[in-house]
């Protein structure tokens, strides 16, 4: 892949030879420049400029993917599939939202799209936590934070662990859309209206799913209490 | 409003609340209410612990790409992944005879037509320069050595048969046989009878012939009546005369059988649709087939003619016994006597009359 960084730096000929940096009468680096700059470019053919694009975003992308697939396969799906659809459809934006907008509900139509598939055959759900690997009878769920969550006790890994095992079989009882609703809000940090904007809903529809979401998630993890 | 409403309404609020998503009202009305009431103070309490507990467990990203690696696959494959959409396509070098490329797409109606008259002449040119060049072809080749398709059972067993064509070579015998198959996939088979695979394949279809449409099995006996000298062959030709669905099959194979009357399971397969062929034309094709056979053997000869019941009522003159007279022919007589008297087909029991005639004519010899 090319430096995108150099893309559209533009040295002054003439001063070349000094080699310093006050010979370059000005330099504009892909990265200094802002998203709609860079869609422009994008959108005029630069492929450094689209791959600066990539760049900015494709961290949070794969995290995304990888938080709700939970697979490194499938998050790799999504995300050469989100990427590669932002390219064949980039000459359509129209700047009407902000590109991380436009990006993310290209990424969440693309992970909902994998999740349902993945709901239509049982037999290729996301692997399972072995979550009674970590029972020990009766233990209340919500204690178990208090107790463990801020102390330096050498348990704490493993807690975290049954946590997160838990937390995994809970969340496949949710809903492709009331996933990627929890996980946006809860681990991207995006604002409801955010979400909406890119699932290409109302934040009010949102709000239910979260809701829906975060009594299901209380309701599985809460029956041990 | 009662607390106990305003708690069913503030409850629903604290997930947003508790992330800042309240607008100042609902905040305001939440605050008011918490400070009132304990219930749910500790609701939110709760609720707090919950999302506090969510945050801190570790994700699944964490674990899945610790070191940066799959990023930077996912970037390398989607760079490769760009570089196909953008690579230029090869530009086509220009073709010859691009006028005419032109012309025919600009006149499809006479192109096509020019097509279609180009294929016949081409097609009858070379057929017959073709034969004059090999004016023998037919006959030279004793054997058709072209390595061919071997099929194994199992493709004959899951084989449907989309066609067969019968070519007339310059010899009866040497007759080309093309067979269009559809096993798995789809399987061309030519050559002459001589061909091992070819002749496996039309005994099959007999042999098997519920699983086949009887027009493909009539086919068949056309292409094989030439060969039921071959033991396989007049096994095959056996099984469909006696067990085929069809009655045109039966008559067919019968009549494929006529030259080989002398072989005594031919003679039984005969006898056998005389007295129980449920058809009149196939019992009236093997009464005139066993009086062929009378016909054309030597009074003595492949065919020996037993001596006639006393009884037999055409006999006016009772027969020579031969002394080569075998059960078998006793066997023809009786059944031709039954035949005369009992058959519901006026014209199979006016043919059993005249076998009858004709059998009692030899012995008179």
């Amino acid at each position: 892949m090319p430096l995108p960084n150099l893309a559209l730096a533009l040295a002054n000929e003439t001063s070349q030879t000094s080699a310093s940096a006050a010979g370059l009468t000005r330099v504009i680096s892909l990265a200094d420049l802002d998203d709609r700059h860079l869609v422009q470019e994008a959108q005029a053919g630069s492929r450094a400029a689209f791959e600066e694009l990539v760049r900015r975003y494709d961290r949070d992308v794969l995290r995304l993917a990888l938080n709700l697939m939970k697979r490194t396969e499938d998050a790799r799906d999504v995300y050469q599939e989100a990427f590669l659809k932002v390219y064949r459809n980039l000459h359509r934006f129209r700047f009407e939202c902000s590109f991380y907008t436009w990006l993310y509900r290209i990424v969440t139509n693309v992970c909902l799209d994998h999740l349902r598939r993945r709901q239509a055959r049982p037999e290729d759900q996301a692997p399972e936590l072995h979550p009674a690997k970590y029972e020990d009878g009766g233990t209340d769920f919500f204690e178990r934070q208090r107790e463990y969550r801020p102390t330096l006790d050498p348990e704490r890994h493993l807690v975290g662990k049954e946590i997160q095992a838990r937390l995994a079989v809970a969340m496949e009882r949710l809903s492709p859309r009331e996933r990627i609703v929890f996980e946006m809000k809860h681990y991207q940090g995006l604002k409801l209206r955010a979400i909406g904007d890119a699932l290409g809903t109302s934040e009010e529809t949102v709000k239910n799913s979260l809701f829906r979401a975060t009594r299901k998630l209380r309701s599985e993890l809460g029956v041990l209490r | 409003m009662s607390p106990k409403n305003t708690c069913a309404e503030v409850a629903p609020l604290f997930v947003f609340y508790l992330c800042n998503e309240v607008d100042d009202r609902e905040r305001a009305k939440i605050e008011d209410h918490l400070a009132k009431c304990e219930s749910c103070r500790t609701q939110l309490s709760e609720e707090r612990s919950f999302q506090e507990a969510m945050g801190g467990v570790s994700q699944a990203a964490d674990e899945l790409d610790t070191s940066g690696v799959l990023l930077a696959q996912c970037r390398s494959e989607l760079a490769e992944q760009l570089d196909d959409l953008t690579r230029p396509r090869v530009k086509e070098t220009p073709l010859r005879f691009a006028w005419l490329r032109r012309w025919l797409i600009v006149h499809p109606a006479l192109s096509g037509g020019a097509l279609v008259a180009l294929g016949l002449v081409l097609g009858v040119q070379s057929t017959e320069w073709y034969a004059s060049r090999n004016p023998s072809n037919g006959l030279d080749q004793a054997i058709d050595v072209r390595p061919s398709v071997r099929l194994t059972d199992d493709q004959l067993a899951k084989m449907a048969v989309a066609g067969i064509n019968l070519t007339p070579s310059s010899s009866s015998e040497k007759q080309n046989v093309r067979l269009q198959l559809s096993a798995e996939q789809p399987v061309e088979l030519s050559g002459s009878l001589d061909d091992s695979d070819v002749r496996r394949v039309l005994t099959y279809v007999l042999a098997n012939g519920e699983r086949f449409d009887p027009g493909v099995r009539l086919d068949c006996l056309d292409a094989l009546k030439a060969r039921a000298r071959d033991s396989a062959v007049r096994n095959a030709l056996l099984s469909a005369a006696r067990k085929d669905q069809n009655p045109a099959v039966r008559l067919k194979a019968l009549e494929a059988l006529g030259d080989e009357s002398s072989d005594q399971a031919v003679r039984d397969t005969l006898l056998q649709a005389l007295q129980y062929d449920t058809n009149p034309g196939v019992r009236v094709e093997a009464v005139n087939l066993l009086v062929r056979s009378l016909q054309n053997s030597p009074a003595e000869g492949l065919m020996p003619m037993p001596s006639l019941p006393e009884e037999h009522a055409l006999s006016a003159t009772p027969g020579v016994v031969t002394g080569s007279a075998d059960e078998s022919m006793a066997n023809v007589v009786r059944t031709l006597e039954d035949l005369q008297r009992k058959d519901p087909s006026r014209y199979v029991r006016l043919q059993s009359a005249a076998a009858l005639r004709q059998i009692a004519a030899r012995n008179d010899q």
